[in-house]
């Protein structure tokens, strides 16, 4: 198991806006190695706005992104993904008309053998591989999930970023799904997780942002989000 | 994940270069060639006149060297950068349209057999 050590991801006094509309005020996060960080949040908090700011696929109105201690405010997505920096979109992100083996293939990380992903996928996954010649329009939900969680290991990442992975799963599957994700992170992978529905992912999140309309409200440890800060956030509640 | 992999990471982040919004040069780029292309078609025509008006050998090869044979080179360069560039954006967009295609279709049919296995 590996520990939790240096910064990968920091986000500094991150602002950015859609046009006229700010969306994000001052937001500072880091996700340290092999840590999984809960980013949570009622919808239009500014979640997905900061995946995008993290992952490149927009750029900060203020504020500066910095990898592994170097500021890469600017640089291309392309180039993020391709050093090992992925992202799994809200929805899945998988070819639903290419098998299972082919989706694994098209995410191969350039010089890691196909066998070998496969071997990774399916070890990790091993429904996977009772469906590997399956299309992976007609998966479960949660497998269509570990095959999206699996794409992405297979780029061999350094830092994961998962956008509302429980979205239309059954408590249960979500469960198996999340224990996955505390595995890839004790092998040092650093795990950001954005969710709506804070419960789930606190069980496995070594620290928690909770934010709402743009701002951070609260940043520390997961085991210290309470009720009243959860309640503040969603609803507005004092 | 290993050390080495940490190690390989963080030196290929602290190599990489940051340019500036690529989609900029794209457009920059599209219109150089489209220029070229222009001005190489222009040079091509332009070089075949002056070589036909002309009964002087040695004028008709100059006319014919830098008109035509330029004007060649440019129509080329100028083509490929305007198919690289103009081509690339439409693939780009045509693969995501695709995908969304392909998706809904997928949807559509799984739904339509759990519909009948009801």
């Amino acid at each position: 198991m590996s520990a939790i050590g240096e910064p990968i991801l920091e986000l500094k006094n991150i602002s950015a806006s859609y046009d006229a509309i700010s969306v994000l005020h001052d937001v500072n996060i880091t996700v340290r190695r092999g840590e999984v960080m809960a980013l949570l949040g009622p919808n239009g908090a500014g979640k997905s706005t900061v995946l995008k700011i993290a992952s490149a696929l927009m750029r900060p109105t203020q504020g500066s992104v910095n990898i592994a201690g170097h500021d890469l405010t600017g640089a291309a997505a392309s180039e993020l993904a391709r050093l090992g920096v992925c992202t799994i979109p809200e929805g899945r992100g998988i070819f639903p008309n290419l098998t299972v083996r082919e989706n694994l293939e098209m995410a191969a990380r350039k010089g890691l053998a196909v066998s070998v992903i496969q071997e990774r996928a399916f070890a990790r996954f091993p429904i996977l591989a009772e469906r590997r010649t399956q299309l992976a329009g007609t998966l479960s939900g949660g497998q269509q999930q570990m095959l999206s969680l699996a794409r992405g290991l297979a780029t061999d990442p350094v830092l994961l970023m998962l956008d509302e992975m429980s979205m239309g799963l059954a408590p249960i599957v979500v469960g198996d799904l999340y224990e996955q994700v505390q595995a890839i992170a004790a092998e040092g992978v650093s795990v950001l997780v954005i969710e709506q529905f804070a419960r789930t992912v606190l069980g496995i999140a070594d620290t928690a942002v909770v934010m709402s309309h743009g701002h951070v409200r609260f940043s520390g440890n997961a085991r210290d989000v309470d009720e009243a800060t959860l309640s503040s956030a969603y609803l507005g509640t004092k | 994940m290993n050390e080495e992999r940490i190690t390989q990471f963080t030196e290929e982040v602290a190599e990489l270069k940051l340019r500036g919004a690529k989609g900029d040069n794209e457009r920059w780029l599209l219109l150089i060639g489209s220029i070229m292309l222009v001005v190489g078609v222009g040079l091509g025509v332009g070089g075949g006149v002056m070589a036909s008006g002309t009964t002087n050998t040695a004028d008709q090869v100059a006319a014919i060297a830098t008109g035509s044979l330029v004007g060649l080179v440019l129509v080329i360069a100028g083509t490929a950068l305007f198919l690289r560039y103009s081509m690339g954006r439409f693939i780009r967009f045509w693969m995501v349209r695709f995908v969304h295609e392909q998706r809904s279709e997928t949807d559509r049919l799984i739904a339509a057999i759990e519909k009948s296995q009801k």
